[in-house]
């Protein structure tokens, strides 16, 4: 319920950004809620099954390409968006069917290099994806602050939903099972969770909404290319964010978009040519000091009974 | 004929990519650590190399101590002082922590050495073996032949040791990381801090086929991945070589994880 | 809650990039916003699109700033490192126009992002001059804001294949090994239609996958298929990779040519003896000679203001940068102010000499006037063959 309600009071204030910020607050908005969509579906395979995935970018950049070909073809936006979400669910039901059988380092491999495969595969179909000359998307007729505009909303809508399926995700069955399946997968094929069953269910749920996300990436920026949507930072980020936020709770991941974006933010503004490495040494103290998040930290400062579960 | 000349490519380049990945296999089964700062390791083993050519005149098969020693500091450093406080966490938490120290490790090349590529023209090159309709490339031959030669030494002293195998594998793994990969590439590639995550990726293959925390395994991984990607490559065209070797390896992920010669129990 | 702490953040962000950035009193500057890669993959692209930019910013306020709207401006260029990262690139763009409230843009490195921030400084209408960008995909976009000094990818190919065509009658049979990315790709498959439109035959075309760090089995393929003349595209890294391949598995070939590495010093010195009678093109040279209305005046002064500032020679990335301040400077004072739309409009009808060449833009922004030399190794360093008026040696062919 307290999970409910802080969403209720926490989306409105964020529909309500347009007002006040100008077209950059808007992109860096519409890219936290980006990275939210991405950390919180990572969550479900990540967080809560303890399954190290690295398939994050083959979701993405197969929901961008699958939306940017339909788009090509003549399928309208909006249903192109939803299309890229099947797509990248479909991928994943197979995909999961073939490496979830796989743990630890093998699984994080595996899950890595289907991203790779998929970047060659477009690289090399030329005549279908643009091949290394990438791809264009249709223009939107609108101006450059309507055009913002949409985008964060469409942005914010599908983050919303997101941590809605978390919260509803977080007291169901399935839940429930990918907790034990982390804590211990063979007791918990003992207990009657069917393993197999459960953790494919949350690999599709990680990819869903992030192959929605690619596919509304890529209308956003209008022009997408291999390397781009492949990109291996689009899988580690995500990782990185959650463990900033707090490891299978609801708002950590959210709340790690946030801060991580906005160090980057800052970070890249005044160090220019070592802001990487800056962003490293954050990575590197927040794994040595803080490997329980923020969330955690918040708690520990207000403790209440709520928050407590 | 050709085909003599397209296994040969193979097995060179598959020399190349087992002196990669040994070191990193090494870290990857005894600790039970990904390194993804191998990448970074060997590039930097190469600027120390080639340093040593430009300035001091020393010929990379000898620099090879020299950047072996002060990779061994720091890979000791990097082990002792930060990596052992995490090392029995979960993956994810040793994956990340590694992951930002190559973040900084790279950007700090980046900026110490700038990203123009360098290489070493030997004032004497190896030039190339013609034996019968097959060509092989002089430099890459001595250099991976060097290379295999203290890979095995490596590998006895891991196993013959009488302190304990575990402890000196510990002590040894970062050494191992930089010996390997040093001297090859100084000399093949044109070097930079860019190859990076190049070498990583390769690393990653060849631990998978051959199987972790084995020597022989990344050696064979890393011959049999060249071949593949040599024929593959003919056959198939080069752009599409390295998609063939992903799914080969798919496949053997899911039929027999443990890769083709290494031990059951770390998946 | 999170809304105040996003905006919290970026006035904190803000203020601390106000602080360090402009030293000079905040009006009477020209800011001209530049995202470059000056980390990841193309780094070394980046840093020197920055030296030509940097050498004509020093140049134009050395010699009294430019003058527009009756006032006297100095120029400042606001650097931003995209990572060699193209939606950071794109982010870049939007962030220096918003944010900083650059008045002009230099493009990003390449014709891929190039063409992706293309659609920022459209959508702002921001003018904004690209330094390393060719292809034509960029160009018939339609777009009127981005303008490029450098000519179409066929400018680099066509010549070439008449020049070789024209000497020597036997060469026939052309292998190409083109990296698989937006301008080797698209350079490559031009240069393919020029040797074919020369009577030649393409009797090996293969594509290798950005990152490659092997290329035997696609010269082993190519030394089977005995070609007179072998072409391969892609950045320097690649080039010199290719060629000491080429030497170690015994591929010759009467003409090798490479685009678009063998333009830089870098080249020559890393293959050493192998780059002897390597042929390429490149945009520009700095052996032509150009009398200019621009801040250098001609090429010989750009040339020694380059060897004074760096050492060496300039490249044609180099110089591109340069041209491509020059030439804003150009248009800012055709148009009498630094009003953005203006400048993009006096930028569309310019017609002027500079140190670079001859500048005028098509339609959709990419400069015409521009005639690319052809340039041979000869002991380390480039020869030029053509065009007929800069020439300074004659086609060399090498044993088969």
């Amino acid at each position: 319920m307290r999970s409910w309600l802080t969403l209720a009071v926490i989306a409105p204030l964020l529909a309500a950004l347009p007002l006040v910020g100008n077209n950059y607050a808007l992109r860096l908005a519409t890219t936290v809620f980006m990275y939210s969509v991405m950390a919180q579906s990572w969550n479900f395979i990540g967080g809560l099954a303890g399954y190290p995935s690295f398939a994050t970018a083959a979701f993405f950049g197969l929901g961008a390409y699958a939306s940017a070909i339909l788009q090509n073809h003549g399928v309208p936006m909006v249903p192109a968006w939803a299309c890229a979400g099947v797509a990248a669910l479909l991928f994943a039901a197979f995909l999961g069917g073939a490496i979830l059988h796989l743990r630890g380092h093998y699984f994080a491999i595996a899950s890595l290099i289907v991203a790779e495969m998929l970047r060659e595969i477009v690289n090399t179909l030329p005549d279908f994806t643009g091949g290394g000359k990438g791809m264009n998307l249709p223009l939107l007729k609108l101006s450059v602050t309507a055009q913002a505009q949409f985008f964060f909303y469409a942005m914010l809508a599908l983050a919303v939903l997101t941590v809605a399926t978390a919260i509803v995700l977080q007291r169901s069955k399935l839940g429930f099972g990918l907790r034990c399946i982390q804590q211990n997968e063979s007791a918990a094929d003992i207990i009657g969770i069917n393993s197999y069953a459960y953790k494919t269910a949350g690999f599709c749920l990680s990819a869903v909404f992030v192959g929605v996300a690619g596919a509304i990436y890529a209308s956003w920026v209008n022009y997408i290319d291999p390397p781009d949507v492949f990109d291996v930072l689009i899988s580690v980020k995500p990782m990185v964010m959650v463990l900033l936020g707090g490891l299978g709770t609801i708002f950590g991941p959210p709340l790690g978009a946030v801060v991580l974006l906005l160090l980057e933010e800052v970070v890249w503004r005044n160090f220019l040519t070592m802001h990487v490495a800056a962003l490293g040494v954050i990575i590197v103290v927040l794994v040595l000091f803080l490997p329980h998040g923020l969330l955690a930290l918040i708690r520990e400062r207000f403790p209440t009974k709520a928050m407590a579960n | 004929m050709i085909y003599l000349q397209i296994a040969a490519n193979g097995l060179v380049l598959g020399g190349l990519y087992a002196c990669i990945a040994v070191g990193f296999s090494l870290v990857w089964g005894v600790l039970n650590v990904i390194n993804i700062l191998h990448g970074s390791f060997i590039v930097l083993g190469s600027y120390v190399a080639y340093f040593a050519y430009v300035h001091l005149g020393i010929h990379p098969f000898i620099s090879i101590v020299i950047a072996g020693g002060v990779l061994y500091a720091l890979g000791y450093l990097v082990q002792a002082g930060i990596i052992n406080r995490v090392v029995t966490a979960p993956v994810l938490i040793t994956l990340t922590l590694t992951f930002g120290l190559d973040l900084i490790l790279n950007n700090a090349m980046l900026v110490a050495f700038t990203a123009d590529y360098r290489g070493i023209s030997l004032a004497h090159p190896l030039g190339s073996l013609e034996i019968g309709p097959v060509f092989l490339p002089g430099d890459r031959v001595a250099a991976m032949a060097l290379a295999i030669l203290l890979t095995i030494l490596l590998y006895r002293l891991l196993r013959d040791s009488s302190i304990g195998r575990a402890i000196i594998a510990v002590r040894m793994d970062r050494e191992a990381a930089a010996l390997m990969g040093v001297d090859v590439k100084r000399i093949i590639f044109p070097i930079s801090p860019l190859n990076g995550p190049v070498f990583l990726g390769k690393a990653f293959v060849v631990c998978v086929l051959g199987g972790l925390g084995s020597v022989p395994g990344a050696l064979a991984g890393g011959l049999l991945l060249g071949v593949i990607e040599s024929f593959t490559s003919y056959w198939l065209g080069p752009e599409r070589a390295v998609t063939v070797s992903f799914a080969l390896l798919l496949v053997l992920l899911f039929v027999r994880p443990s890769g083709l010669m290494g031990r059951r129990g770390y998946e | 809650m999170l809304t105040s702490f996003l905006l919290r953040g970026l006035a904190v962000g803000t203020v601390v990039a106000t602080a360090f950035g402009s030293p000079a009193a905040a009006q009477d500057v020209i800011k001209i916003g530049a995202p470059l890669p000056l980390t990841g993959p193309l780094a070394p692209e980046g840093l020197k699109q920055k030296r030509g930019y940097d050498l004509w910013a020093e140049t134009a306020n050395a010699k009294g700033g430019i003058k527009a709207d009756g006032k006297t401006y100095t120029v400042e260029i606001v650097y931003t490192d995209y990572a060699s990262n193209t939606p950071r690139a794109v982010q870049a763009a939007e962030r220096l126009i918003t944010e900083d409230k650059v008045n002009f843009l230099f493009a990003p490195f390449g014709s891929g992002a190039t063409k992706a921030a293309s659609a920022i400084s459209e959508k702002y209408q921001i003018p904004m001059l690209a330094a390393s960008a060719s292809s034509a995909e960029i160009f018939n976009q339609g777009f009127k804001y981005i303008f490029s000094t450098l000519t179409g990818n066929e400018t680099v190919s066509v010549p070439i294949a008449k020049l070789v065509a024209a000497k020597n009658k036997d060469i026939k049979r052309v292998a190409v090994l083109a990296r698989n990315d937006l301008f080797p790709l698209a350079v490559a498959q031009e240069f393919e239609k020029a040797v074919k439109a020369e009577g030649m035959e393409v009797v090996a075309s293969e594509r290798y996958a950005i990152g490659t760090m092997d290329h035997s089995a696609a010269i082993t393929q190519m030394r089977a298929a005995r070609p007179d003349w072998f072409y391969a595209s892609g950045y320097i890294n690649d080039l010199i990779l290719i060629r000491k391949q080429m030497a170690d598995l015994g591929l010759r070939a009467p003409i090798i040519t490479l685009i678009a590495g063998p333009a830089y010093a870098e080249f020559a010195k890393t293959v050493g003896p192998l780059a002897e009678n390597v042929t390429s093109m490149s945009w520009w040279h700095p052996a032509v000679r150009y009398k200019g209305k621009d801040v250098f005046g001609s090429t010989e002064a750009f040339n020694a203001a380059w060897e004074k500032k760096y050492g060496g020679e300039a490249d044609y990335i180099d110089a591109s940068a340069t041209a491509d301040g020059a030439v804003l400077q150009l248009a800012i004072e055709a148009a009498g102010t630094i009003d953005p739309v203006k400048v993009r409009d006096a930028l569309a009808a310019l017609d002027v000499e500079t140190f670079y060449g001859r500048v005028k833009f098509s339609s959709g922004g990419q400069i015409q006037t521009l005639q690319p030399p052809i340039f041979q190794l000869v002991d380390g360093k480039p020869v030029l063959l053509w065009p007929d008026a800069l020439k300074a040696g004659d086609l060399k062919f090498m044993p088969k």
